[in-house]
């Protein structure tokens, strides 16, 4: 899997890259806009992300030339700006998500999973791990072939756990992608645990065997 | 504001006491330009009685009996003129004399202006009074004083006048610049429009306020660019920050005690995040970046937001009750409404205690979000930003002052309350 970086701040990009390496994915990197319009002209990626503030251009730019070239990668814009506009024009050319910085890279690591799914199985995107079967589209759960019937923020961690598989989530990633923009506002992220032994608890009693290991002081594991 | 004179009464009054001055200093200068005057003309007239009198009597052809008898009838019968031999001529002399001319006591006492004469009747000197009657002095000096007076009140109630007019048009620019400077608002990033008055006073003070205006809505522009450019600096920062740590949490030699340390960093993190997005977002009210206005169902909108939190709304063991009427509409903008039921509900999360009791409820027009408290909270300093009225609980400071600043955009009332052992927020639309 490749992936394109176009993100001025080399610290972040290094980050990004060296978080997503252990997944299988190959990373490039583009720091400018011109380096940008010049690696999308010449190869093609599974996913691109994109930062809009770059030197030599706008980003929005780039998504436009995308466009423009028929080009089929997943795009997601991560953006220094929280701005509603941005967000919207941003989807609106052809950007597949938009994540705000600062952002957890556990979260971005779960939206470029999604996006690279979404474009490689468009019409029947179903995950399968072990006994676990998870359909993205219909939204459905299943373990050795019976449904579970996971609550909205259950199969939302769910899929965060799938999208970073052997990596230790903290608890104030899995706040964040539960609670969104507002996590930041809750004192306490106890109601993290509440979800995650109630999701644990369904898939164990529909027999599928425990691969959610906790890390003491820090979160959360899917070892597999 | 109790002592404050309007600026053209100032030299009204002066004026005023100015003119008292002056013409009251002009009453004894009048009295002795017309006492001079009278005295002169009073002595002149006497002269020629006195000469008249001369010529007469030397055209009589009388014996000596007849002649004293007459000068005694003449003594008798002519008043304010006395007829006497005397022994030798002297020079003439002019004399005043007060005395009431009859002799009786009741009458006034009156002044005389008189002429002593020396005149030869066929030879033989005789001595010669002429006097006549000259008005009082206290008669002459009220009679100036009063007419002076007339005059100053009409020089007065001229000048009240005359200053009425004057200064409704002569400061009316002063009074339009004043409505306009009234009426500024900097946020609305627009210079003064001020009319021309052709006056170069007011001209000059328009030119110095316009460039003063300029110059503040410069720097005040450029405090919100500040803001919202040093807010945008700040998430690469921290989003390489939260990356590192995100990293590093995955490092498996880590020690428990390390691990925890490292996973609280993302704590402050998220706060300075937060200040960050509230600062910005604060910013952009300020500019007017949220202009579309829809028709809002709030009541939907609050629903779900209730649902979104119920979660949290209910931990801590909290009762929450609701008291929410449908299909209320309201025309605004839709983010920046989320924004303020999300922030009031959450100022209520976070600030409920153990076991505590949360309260939504809405009407026609109001809002009210309220939790369980013990002690009320200085309603001043609430809305301010950065003051948190708790240090147990760690916050952005700026939930309130958002809500107020939205408040603030649409022209509601925002109102908090400590009642029945509850903090209410309520919010007038």
């Amino acid at each position: 899997m490749k992936i394109l970086i176009i993100e001025d701040e080399k610290e972040l990009a290094g980050n990004i890259a060296a978080y997503l390496s252990e997944e299988n994915y190959l990373c490039e990197f583009a720091e400018t806009f011109q380096q940008a319009i010049d690696k999308i002209g010449a190869y093609s990626y599974d996913c691109i992300l994109l930062d809009l503030m770059l030197p030599g251009g706008d980003g929005l730019k780039i998504l436009e030339e995308l466009k423009q070239q028929n080009k089929q990668e997943g795009v997601i814009i991560i953006s220094a700006k929280d701005s509603l506009t941005d967000k919207i024009t941003g989807l609106q050319i052809g950007a597949d998500d938009y994540l705000a910085k600062p952002f957890h890279l556990s979260e971005l690591a779960a939206r470029i999973y999604s996006v690279i799914r979404r474009k490689q199985f468009a019409n029947s995107n179903v995950i399968r791990l072990k006994e676990l079967q998870i359909d993205l589209l219909a939204k459905t759960v299943f373990v050795n072939q019976d449904q579970v019937l996971l609550t909205k923020k259950e199969f939302d961690l769910l899929l965060l756990f799938i999208g970073n598989k052997n990596r230790v989530l903290s608890k104030s990633a899995l706040a964040e992608h539960l609670s969104g923009d507002i996590a930041d506002m809750l004192d306490n992220h106890d109601f993290v645990y509440a979800h995650i032994k109630n999701m644990k608890k369904k898939l164990i009693d529909a027999g599928y065997q425990n691969y959610l290991k906790t890390v003491y002081g820090t979160g959360y594991k899917w070892e597999i | 504001m109790g002592n404050m004179s309007k600026l053209l009464n100032r030299p009204l009054k002066a004026f005023a006491i100015y003119s008292l001055l002056v013409l009251g200093c002009s009453i004894p200068v009048y009295y002795l330009i017309v006492d001079y005057i009278w005295r002169h003309e009073l002595d002149e007239y006497n002269k020629i009685v006195s000469r008249r009198i001369e010529s007469g009597l030397n055209k009589l052809e009388l014996n000596d009996a007849e002649w004293s008898k007459t000068i005694s009838l003449w003594n008798q019968t002519q008043p304010g003129t006395t007829l006497e031999k005397a022994s030798i001529i002297k020079p003439d002399s002019i004399y005043d004399v007060t005395r009431r001319y009859t002799g009786n006591s009741d009458e006034e006492l009156e002044r005389y202006r008189g002429l002593s004469s020396y005149i030869r009747v066929k030879g033989k000197p005789y001595h010669l009074n002429v006097e006549i009657n000259v008005e009082e002095t206290h008669e002459t000096v009220l009679a100036i004083a009063a007419v002076t007076f007339v005059f100053f009140i009409i020089l007065l109630a001229g000048l009240v006048i005359l200053n009425q007019k004057i200064s409704i048009k002569v400061w009316k620019p002063f009074h339009t610049t004043l409505e306009k400077l009234k009426s500024f608002d900097l946020n609305s990033d627009k210079n003064i429009d001020f009319e021309k008055s052709g006056i170069e006073e007011f001209e000059e003070l328009n030119g110095v306020l316009r460039q003063l205006v300029e110059k503040n809505i410069n720097v005040f522009r450029q405090q919100k660019e500040f803001t919202e450019n040093a807010s945008h600096e700040l998430q690469t920062p921290l989003a390489v920050l939260k990356s590192k740590i995100d990293l590093l949490i995955q490092n498996e030699n880590l020690t428990q005690e390390q691990s925890e340390l490292v996973e609280s960093l993302n704590i402050p993190i998220s706060r300075v995040s937060r200040i960050n997005k509230n600062l910005l977002l604060l910013a952009k009210i300020e500019n007017r970046q949220f202009s579309e206005d829809e028709n809002i169902d709030i009541s939907e909108m609050l629903n779900q937001n209730i649902g979104f939190l119920e979660e949290h709304l209910t931990a801590k063991n909290n009762v929450v009750y609701t008291q929410i009427l449908q299909n209320i509409f309201l025309i605004a903008n839709r983010s920046l409404v989320e924004i303020l039921i999300v922030n009031l509900l959450l100022n209520a999360i976070r600030h409920n205690p153990e076991n505590g009791v949360i309260r939504i409820g809405l009407t026609e027009n109001i809002l009210t979000i309220s939790n369980t408290g013990d002690i009320p909270l200085d309603s001043e300093m609430l809305f301010k930003r950065f003051i948190t009225s708790s240090n147990n609980t760690p916050s952005s400071g700026l939930g309130l002052a958002i809500v107020k600043e939205i408040c603030g955009k649409y022209g509601w009332q925002i109102k908090y309350f400590f009642a029945d052992n509850f903090h209410h927020f309520s919010i007038q639309f």
